[in-house]
């Protein structure tokens, strides 16, 4: 019993981090998947979610802290506001000088963005505490579920153990049921967007951006539109993670793992799709939890677990390109193109 | 003795076919024009001759062999030549390393025959050691064509060799195509400049709308009415 | 240290960077010009040629020929041997991957080949790291002393003459070979058209063959001389760098492959010389607003497109 309680609490954490995963893969959907622009610097995008949020509803600088700034414990919302307004502007500025470029210079441009995002939270202290990083993020009604669930267990100590194991984790359950109501919706609206008339604008630009832009219309305003709005979904997906972490740093947004991964999952679930890509988040996040528990059978060490995982995720990539490019639910074909 | 047979080819982008059904022939030492107006599908046949399209239907037999489908690294290596129509110069390589691209797969010393090239055309005999993407259009074709001797082919094809030039240009790059004739490479020529190729052709061919319209030698269809009020301006 | 008089030193540091990241920079342009596609992998291809120099080493050392340094280098015979060896090894390891992947991918276009690159990027670090570990590994022994040069006031190490005189040496042969080899001029027709090559009869597959070998090479003495230059190597060595080098490949011009060593050596220039007025944990964000810029104003580089 206690072990189907743990692998239902382990499924529990899975589907929270898969859930935030999909929601990056949305963003990413609608960056590349509808609109064609290759961006590399996912986890810059991540990481400035994550640390808006943190600042705007974590607790004010301790005494240890280098910071100086941030900390107006704001609740939840405002914390995901601040994740999306931050990461819109810097998407809008960043876009401005990097969107006209072609394909491989964006990629170029991108990972230097997010190398630069990176370095900034790493050597600023004053606004980010630098390496040591920031603690103690409140959980979205953390307190009062915690606090009545543990009130209640307290109450009925006659319930069986497993019960009691059960819900313990409880506030898991609520934070998964948190994520994917935001998934949800998310696909939703983007659903609704990319059938509208301004997402085949964005799909006609992926095909043949010179006959959008002889058309009249202005392809560099989309594409900065579709810039914009993928990275504050990718902004979303960094706060719900530091919302649930409760403590981030520079290096909990490793160069380009976060990025890769993120990547690999549209790629494989169907990039063009949404359904695909929340599908495609929880299958590689499937096989990467999933290489955790196969290493274990090996006499590798920590690190070399650790590198065997990427390789596989590396390799699944490349079978992926050579097979399969279209990913596992294909890209949705205008009606024109079967006739 | 028949050089290039082509028979019944057809050949497209694609779905969408473009020749439906060519068939035309080139002699030893001739020079074949093959005229008609734009999307008559000219380019299309020489591009299928040389191996860059592969026919959808028919033969092409070169020398005897039947070259339907091979490749242009196999074409190439069985005595044919092809310039295109644009791109047909290694811009930042100079005169000389043109040619000597045009000879990569000579294991011979092919010094003679790069000598026999600049006596074709003089011009580039001065210029060897210019970069070609410097030089003007007229030269960039010769160095192109010069580029495709280098070979020694027995068929050379020139894909409208006259279209970027200025019209005093046009003059001295059929003269040169004359020049090369008779060193006794024949010749098949696609043109737009349907009156001056026809002039100097042997056989030539009227193509439209992927299709063969009239055969006969250059001079008949120079005199054809027909011919004259449809495809030669009157 | 007054700031201005820390500069002529900074130059120094610039001129033996820029000298790697030029090496670095001429396999991204020589790989970019032919094959059409800008390769995330190739600074972890840097670090696999420094890591198999260091294992070659490692393996001559149990030999004993690596007893011996040149005088006031830090190495000797050894590690010239260890580093032809280690590029033959590498080039054979990427022509490798490109049979396997690049060559299948080639027909798709340029952004599936760039996100396999990047896959192969991670690839090739976490194999690294598999085999060797992320600590740092040490390429040579001991500290070197300075040479002063009062009158110009810098100070100089042996190693760093050696870094600069080798990426020196490597470009002269590379040009010699462009210009004056049959196969190198066949990868200077090739870069200008592929499909004119094809027709011309150009053996292009060859020419592909050959280009992933210099490039590999050139990526294997940076990776090396790198590992000279910083006294150790990680496996993250390559993927440090890499912005750098793109930075100095787009600011020279992707595909020339002069570009890649003047902006090799503005960016290494540039990047040392800032640490004077910024934090050095900045360098690589130097190396990306210049690059930024440079695509504002002109995107095809200071060279140009493609020689």
């Amino acid at each position: 019993m206690d072990t189907l309680i743990g692998i239902i609490n382990y499924v529990v954490f899975f589907a929270i981090t898969a859930g935030t995963y999909g929601i990056l893969a949305l963003g990413l959907n609608i960056q590349w998947g509808y609109t064609g622009l290759f961006n590399i610097g996912i986890a810059g995008f991540y990481a400035l979610g994550a640390y808006a949020t943190a600042l705007v509803s974590g607790p004010p600088p301790s005494a240890w802290d280098g910071r100086i700034f941030g900390g107006f414990e704001l609740p939840f919302l405002a914390g995901l506001l601040a994740a999306i307004v931050v990461c819109g502007i810097v998407a809008f500025l960043i876009g401005i000088p990097t969107l006209r470029l072609r394909s491989d210079y964006l990629a170029i441009a991108t990972i230097g963005i997010a190398e630069t995002i990176r370095l900034v939270l790493k050597n600023e202290s004053w606004l980010t505490n630098g390496v040591w990083g920031l603690q103690q993020i409140p959980s979205p009604f953390y307190d009062p579920i915690h606090g009545g669930v543990k009130a209640f267990l307290g109450n009925h100590p006659d319930l069986p153990g497993w019960i009691h194991s059960l819900f313990s984790k409880a506030y898991n359950w609520f934070y998964l049921f948190l994520v994917l109501a935001i998934l949800f919706v998310l696909y939703l609206i983007i659903e609704r967007l990319v059938h509208s008339p301004w997402g085949r604008v964005l799909k006609a630009i992926r095909e043949d951006e010179d006959a959008v832009a002889m058309s009249g219309k202005n392809t560099f305003s989309f594409k900065l539109q579709a810039f914009v709005l993928g990275a504050m979904i990718m902004g979303i997906g960094g706060g719900l993670y530091a919302y649930y972490a409760r403590f981030i740093s520079p290096s909990s947004f490793k160069p380009l793992y976060g990025t890769f991964l993120v990547w690999v999952m549209l790629i494989l679930g169907g990039s063009g799709n949404n359904k695909g890509a929340i599908l495609g988040s929880f299958v590689v996040w499937g096989i990467w939890a999933g290489t955790d528990f196969l290493t274990e059978y090996f006499p590798f060490s920590a690190t070399q677990a650790a590198s065997l995982r990427v390789i596989i995720i590396g390799v699944l990539l490349q079978v992926i390109l050579l097979w399969r490019p279209q990913g596992l639910l294909q890209r949705e074909r205008k009606p024109s193109k079967t006739l | 003795m028949s050089l290039l047979r082509v028979e019944e080819v057809t050949s497209g982008y694609g779905e969408m076919e473009v020749l439906h059904g060519v068939s035309i022939e080139a002699t030893s030492g001739e020079i074949v024009s093959i005229i008609g107006p734009n999307g008559a599908g000219k380019s299309t046949l020489m591009k299928t001759i040389f191996g860059l399209l592969h026919p959808t239907g028919g033969t092409i037999v070169f020398k005897g062999n039947d070259i339907t489908g091979f490749n242009p690294d196999r074409i190439v290596r069985q005595g044919m030549a092809y310039v295109p129509q644009v791109e047909n110069i290694f811009p930042s390589l100079t005169v000389h390393e043109n040619l000597e691209m045009g000879a990569f797969i000579r294991r011979d010393d092919f010094r003679g025959r790069t000598e026999e090239i600049y006596e074709l055309f003089p011009i580039l005999k001065d210029r060897r050691k210019q970069r070609v993407g410097k030089m003007s259009g007229g030269e960039q074709q010769m160095v192109a064509m010069g580029r495709a001797l280098m070979l020694d082919p027995q068929l050379l094809l020139l894909d409208e060799p006259s279209a970027a030039l200025a019209p005093n240009l046009v003059d001295m790059i059929f003269s040169r195509i004359i020049a090369i004739n008779r060193t006794g490479v024949a010749i098949l020529i696609v043109e737009q400049n349907a009156k001056q190729s026809l002039r100097l052709a042997d056989q030539g061919y009227v193509l439209a709308g992927g299709r063969k319209r009239f055969a006969d030698t250059g001079q008949n269809l120079l005199a054809n009415e027909e011919v004259g009020k449809l495809y030669l301006g009157g | 240290m007054d700031t201005l008089a820390r500069i002529p030193q900074l130059l120094v540091y610039g001129v033996i960077s820029g000298s790697i990241l030029s090496l670095g920079g001429i396999g991204i342009s020589l790989t970019y010009s032919i094959l059409g596609f800008a390769n995330f992998a190739h600074g972890d291809i840097m670090a696999l040629g420094a890591y198999i120099t260091l294992g070659v080493l490692t393996l001559l050392g149990g030999w004993g020929l690596t007893n011996t340094n040149f005088g006031p280098l830090s190495f000797g015979i050894g590690f010239i041997l260890a580093l032809v060896i280690s590029m033959g090894l590498t080039a054979a390891a990427v022509v490798l991957i490109d049979r396997v992947l690049f060559k299948r991918l080639r027909r798709t276009g340029s952004i599936i080949l760039m996100m396999s690159s990047i896959g192969v990027a991670l690839g090739l670090r976490n194999i690294l790291q598999f085999f060797w570990g992320p600590q740092p590994h040490y390429y040579v022994q001991g500290i070197q002393l300075a040479t002063q040069i009062p009158a110009l006031g810098i100070r100089v190490k042996p190693d760093q003459i050696f870094i600069v005189g080798t990426a020196v040496l490597l470009v002269i042969l590379l040009h010699g070979f462009l210009q004056y080899t049959k196969i190198g001029k066949a990868m200077r027709a090739t870069a200008d058209n592929m499909d004119l090559s094809r027709v011309t009869g150009i053996n292009t597959d060859r020419v592909i063959l050959w280009t992933w070998v210099i490039g590999a090479a050139l990526a294997t003495a940076a990776g090396a001389l790198a590992g000279v230059e910083n006294k150790f190597i990680t496996p993250e060595l390559g993927w440090q760098m890499l912005l750098s080098i793109f930075a100095s490949v787009v600011l020279g011009g992707l595909g020339n492959i002069y570009g890649a060593i003047l902006g090799g050596m503005v960016i290494g220039i540039s990047e040392e010389v800032s640490t004077a007025f910024v934090s050095t944990g900045y360098k690589p964000a130097i190396a990306f607003i210049i690059m930024i810029l440079m695509l504002l104003v002109k995107p095809t580089g200071l060279l140009g497109k493609r020689r």
